[in-house]
């Protein structure tokens, strides 16, 4: 694992000592090459997982996580440029350092063996977040953006430390892959609950579970580009991750434990659509349609079949690279038009062709067209969640419905009808920002060849 | 491996050519319809390879190549089926394309981006026959998402019209209620038989289909237009006339009753589930005939046609004949689409005219067309010995014969009666009488790429039935006999459809309602359906979506349970208990006493 976390650290200085106009193309590129290096944790020869130290491992559930992970930096740097392209150059190289610290504890967090490790780490990704969201977003918001942000997953995560301590205490460890052949079921106990509780919430305030949603679509709309980026991409699917490695801990318990969460995803799934339905502003769009993606991720983690694991790791990486790119898109629409409300850009198509192709199809990939990733993640949900209990299937097709209603509904709004005047003498699109899609668009068809990577362990 | 796989496989790359192609300079070319239509052209023609010794020798394949993943014990393979059904409907699907992509370089000349055009228009036709081949459940959903997809791309075509955008969107939504019965039907599947294999679940028995058929039939209500879900179809002549002609006449529509009749063998045992489909259909075959009776719009009124004779064809298959409503979707599409091709050839004659009250009289001018258009009429009519006749009125007798649902036959009866009336009423304002168009439009219908196209499927019109019906072996046993009166009932009711259409419209020409009575309002407000369902419902759930879910509990009550009132505590709470006032005086004065006294007491102990 050090030969990926070696050369991000090496990014840092990398981008303090660059020339000044080689600093983004220097940090991207190395960033790619980085990226190219966690390709290989895709291939996992066995069922067993790739132990590259007492501290790290990688297996079939983090390895595309990771892959994401190293994927997005490079196209956070991309994609940011035109945005600092202002800012003096000191900034500019604080920017990138704290991009390239997130991605560091990021690779660290999905790849720490241990759990307490795992937590710092959790924990460790917020400030450069933190950081990212309030100094670097463009209105007086962000600082209760910001502070929405934090406390919210601070407040969820510090049972956990608690709850660490104990599960320390009474198992002697706490490395994953010990614990799970250790582990006891534990008995149904007052105690026993609140350990569930403790240990659940952290992942469930990160993913967010609806009604702790609140933090996500401020720090969204509120974050520079790059923050929306990997906050949809990645650091959602920290949530995703913990959840999935912590439940094998908290057995039997959740077989029970699961309905009032289930119940709340299920129905703030169709809540925070519908929101999307009204939303004028597109950066909260695409963040409230992220809560209702994974709120089915947050379904499929508690029904824990191997389906709905499959369907939850395709799901997150799948989404992770759709709003991803709809984050892009709309920041191009907003370097253009200057505003993040949806009328005001509409006709773009008629100016922008190539751009209303990118819309086009990161429309389509997020109302999971078959067969891209996005609909083998959401079908395996659907599937799982319908052997659970039959009637779920009507939330969930309601849920598909108003997901392609509001998808299209973005489509529409911003790219068909008659352009307004407002918009003639806008900036063509760039070729940079044409790769920055490509990027994006490529590993979710390349994926839709062989998902088998990214479903996670199959059982 | 013999000609057969091979031939097949061929036609179905040579269809994705054009699209490769896209990605070179041959995109930017003037000829590139041409080289789309041209592909599609060799398609149809080396799928009758195929096809011929279907039809000779009995022959069905599968063909299962690329394999795309296991899950646990479920086996996803890219394969084909070439069966009764996707044998028969390739060629004619292929055919009716050629000619509407020819009829489009005519219609869509102008069109600046008419690369794209047929570019979308191949694709679509690809995904399509994606669906028809699929032999597992995955493959062809693909097929039946592309389609919807490409069918929003093409509908929307003129995207700066916020029409043509509504009616793109209004098409995904129906489609979209219908795919959730789609995926319903393949968590069903997977569930319980743990295969989408369309093999291995026809083999499979289970006690209760009845949840996936109903599934299906959801699906196929969406996609093909049936009762509850057909607003979209008439609203989808937004799209371009070619679009029209292709998608909602012979191959996206019928794409719903081609999923029944791929599933019939679990249906033929289901009594419940084939009562459903034909109280369906035979309520949206007469809804939409009365709703075609009083449009203006003739793309409006054929749209309606198709809808109706899509009913007709779900009767069908509510009466367990699936392979006579496989017949009448092979037949319907080359009048259907001739039909659409007519009307978009007045339309443009007429610079873009689409009421059939300001036409008439073009028999004159365009003689080729009225020809085709009244041909095509009558073939929908189920005139005996065109096209129509072979599989309609084989579906009226075995309806008559069938001893279920008597007001659903009744039903159907009524509606067919009615396509008389409107393809009469049609043909009496269009064509016929004094013209009533603008007199400075310069007509000319003398195209070749117009009248080629129209007259391949003209010929398609008049025979195709025969030599279908006469060339494929019969697979369910057609009434052999009945009483002399069922077998004339369906002339007889077309005959006194078209006798009443005549006398009331040769009366509209002398007297005029002074207002329009309530059967009148019923139809031509379409049975009041988009009036209730496309302002009520979407008002109610984005009433609802706005003021419950964004406002009342994202940002009053989640908002106000959690942090604000967290915060609003804490600061009462430390206003309260707190004594820090700002009064620095007193402080000072307490540290003073406090210092002093320490002194004191430490000195005093010291």
């Amino acid at each position: 694992m050090l030969k990926i976390i070696i050369p991000t650290i090496m990014l840092i200085p990398l981008t303090w000592m660059s020339k000044p106009n080689m600093i983004w193309i220097n940090t991207t590129t190395y960033g790619l090459l980085i990226s190219l290096i966690s390709l290989f944790y895709l291939n996992q020869p066995n069922d067993n997982t790739l132990n590259s130290s007492l501290m790290f491992f990688s297996d079939s559930l983090s390895a595309p996580l990771l892959a994401l992970t190293t994927w997005l930096l490079p196209l956070m740097l991309m994609a940011s440029q035109h945005h600092l392209s202002k800012e003096p150059l000191t900034r500019k190289k604080l920017y990138i350092s704290m991009l390239i610290l997130l991605q560091l504890f990021l690779i660290m967090t999905f790849t720490a063996s241990e759990l307490i490790f795992f937590y710092i780490l959790f924990e460790a990704t917020l400030i450069p977040t933190l950081i990212i969201i309030t100094r670097w977003g463009s209105q007086t918001e962000r600082l209760n953006a910001g502070l929405y942000f934090l406390f919210y997953t601070l407040m969820g995560s510090l049972p956990l430390l608690v709850a660490l301590l104990y599960i320390h205490n009474f198992m002697g460890s706490l490395n994953f892959l010990m614990i799970q052949y250790w582990i006891q079921p534990l008995p149904n106990s007052w105690s026993n609950i609140f350990l569930w509780l403790a240990c659940m919430m952290a992942f469930m305030v990160k993913m967010p579970l609806y009604g702790l949603h609140l933090w996500l679509p401020k720090a969204h709309v509120e974050a520079p580009i790059a923050g929306s980026m990997v906050l949809a991409a990645v650091l959602l699917k920290l949530g995703g991750y913990g959840m999935m490695r912590i439940t094998t801990l908290l057995n039997p318990l959740t077989n029970f434990m699961a309905y009032p969460f289930m119940m709340l995803s299920l129905w703030g799934m169709i809540m925070t659509s519908s929101i999307c339905l009204r939303q004028t502003d597109l950066k909260s769009l695409i963040a409230y349609s992220s809560v209702s993606h994974m709120a089915l991720v947050i379904v499929a983690v508690l029904i824990q079949t191997p389906w709905s694991y499959m369907g939850a790791t395709a799901l997150m990486i799948a989404h992770g690279l759709t709003s991803s790119m709809l984050f892009c898109l709309a920041n191009s629409n907003y370097e253009r038009i200057h505003s993040r409300t949806m009328i005001l850009a509409r006709g773009l198509q008629t100016l922008l062709p190539l751009m209303a192709a990118w819309w086009l199809l990161a429309s389509l990939t997020n109302l999971a067209l078959p067969p891209t990733i996005n609909l083998i993640g959401e079908l395996f949900v659907v599937m799982s969640s319908f052997s659970w209990s039959n009637i779920t299937i009507i939330l969930m097709g309601i849920n598909i419905i108003i997901t392609a209603l509001y998808s299209l509904y973005m489509l529409i709004t911003t790219q068909r009808g008659k352009y307004s005047h407002h918009i003639k003498n806008i900036k063509p699109s760039f070729t940079r920002e044409n790769a920055l899609m490509t990027l994006h668009l490529l590993p979710l068809l390349l994926l839709s060849l062989n998902p088998k990577i990214i479903l996670g362990p199959i059982y | 491996m013999n000609m057969f796989s091979s031939c097949m496989i061929t036609a179905l790359v040579i269809l994705t050519l054009p699209i490769i192609m896209s990605s070179t300079k041959l995109y930017k070319n003037k000829l590139y319809p041409y080289y789309v239509k041209t592909a599609t052209s060799y398609a149809f023609m080396i799928s009758m390879i195929p096809t011929m010794m279907f039809i000779y020798s009995g022959q069905e394949m599968i063909i299962s190549n690329w394999h795309w993943m296991t899950i646990q014990t479920t086996k996803l393979s890219m394969s084909f089926k070439l069966d009764y059904f996707s044998m028969i409907f390739v060629p004619v699907a292929l055919f009716v394309t050629w000619s509407i992509m020819e009829f489009s370089m005519w219609y869509m000349h102008s069109d600046p981006y008419i690369n794209r055009f047929f570019k979308y228009l191949l694709l679509f036709l690809i995904t399509m026959m994606v669906l028809v081949t699929a032999n597992n459940m995955f493959q062809l959903f693909i097929g039946w998402e592309g389609v919807g997809i490409m069918s929003f791309l093409l509908i929307g075509w003129w995207y700066g019209r916020t029409d043509a955008n509504t009616a793109a969107l209004q098409a995904v939504l129906y489609n979209r209620i219908g795919d959730v019965g789609f995926i319903m039907a393949m968590a069903w599947f997977q569930l319980n038989l743990n295969t989408w294999d369309l093999q291995q679940i026809f083999i499979t028995t289970n006690d209760n289909f009845n949840l996936p058929l109903l599934g299906l039939l959801l699906a196929a209500t969406g996609k093909s237009a049936q009762f509850g879900l057909h607003p979209w179809l008439p609203s989808a002549m937004e799209g371009p006339t070619p679009v029209s002609a292709l998608l909602h006449s012979s191959t996206m529509v019928v794409a719903g009753v081609f999923l029944l009749i791929r599933f019939h063998p679990l249906m033929e045992h289901n009594q419940t589930i084939q009562t459903l489909t034909l109280c369906l259909g035979a309520i949206t075959t007469l809804l939409t005939a009365i709703c075609a009776l009083t449009q203006n719009d003739i793309k409006k009124i054929v749209a309606f046609s198709t809808s109706s004779q899509l009913g007709l064809m779900m009767v069908t298959i509510g009466i367990n004949q699936p392979y006579l409503a496989f017949l009448h979707i092979c037949t319907h599409a080359f009048f259907k689409a001739m039909l659409f091709m007519c009307s978009g050839s007045i339309i443009h004659s007429l610079n873009d005219e689409q009421d059939i009250r300001k036409m008439g009289g073009l028999f004159k001018v365009l003689p080729f067309t009225t020809t085709s258009l009244i041909i095509g009429s009558l073939a929908l009519t189920g005139m005996p010995f065109l096209t129509g006749f072979y599989s309609k009125d084989l579906i009226i007798e075995s309806a008559n014969t069938s001893n279920t649902n008597a007001w659903a036959l009744l039903i159907t009866l009524v509606a067919t009666s009615l396509t008389a009336a409107y393809s009469t009423r049609i043909m009496f304002f269009a064509l016929l009488g004094q013209p009533r168009f603008s007199p400075m439009i310069l007509i000319n219908e003398n195209n070749p790429l117009l009248i080629n196209s129209i007259k391949r499927l003209l010929i398609g019109s008049v025979f195709a039935g025969y030599i279908i019906s006469h060339s494929i072996t019969p697979t369910t046993i057609p009434q052999m006999t009945m009483p002399h009166y069922l077998k004339m009932t369906a002339l007889a009711v077309t005959i006194l459809g078209f006798i009443l259409a005549l006398e009331l419209n040769l009366t509209t020409q002398g007297l005029k309602f002074n207002y329009p009575s309530n059967y009148f309002k019923f139809s031509s407000l379409l049975g009041y359906y988009p009036t209730i369902m496309h302002r009520l419902t979407p008002k109610t759930s984005l009433t609802i979506s706005q003021k419950s879910a964004s406002m009342l509990l994202d940002s009053i009550w989640l908002e106000n349970i959690l942090p604000k009132s967290i915060s609003y505590f804490q600061m009462k709470s430390s206003t309260l208990i707190s004594n820090q006032k700002g009064l620095i005086k007193l402080y000072f004065l307490s540290f003073m006493l406090t210092m002093i006294l320490s002194l004191l007491i430490l000195n005093y102990h010291g």
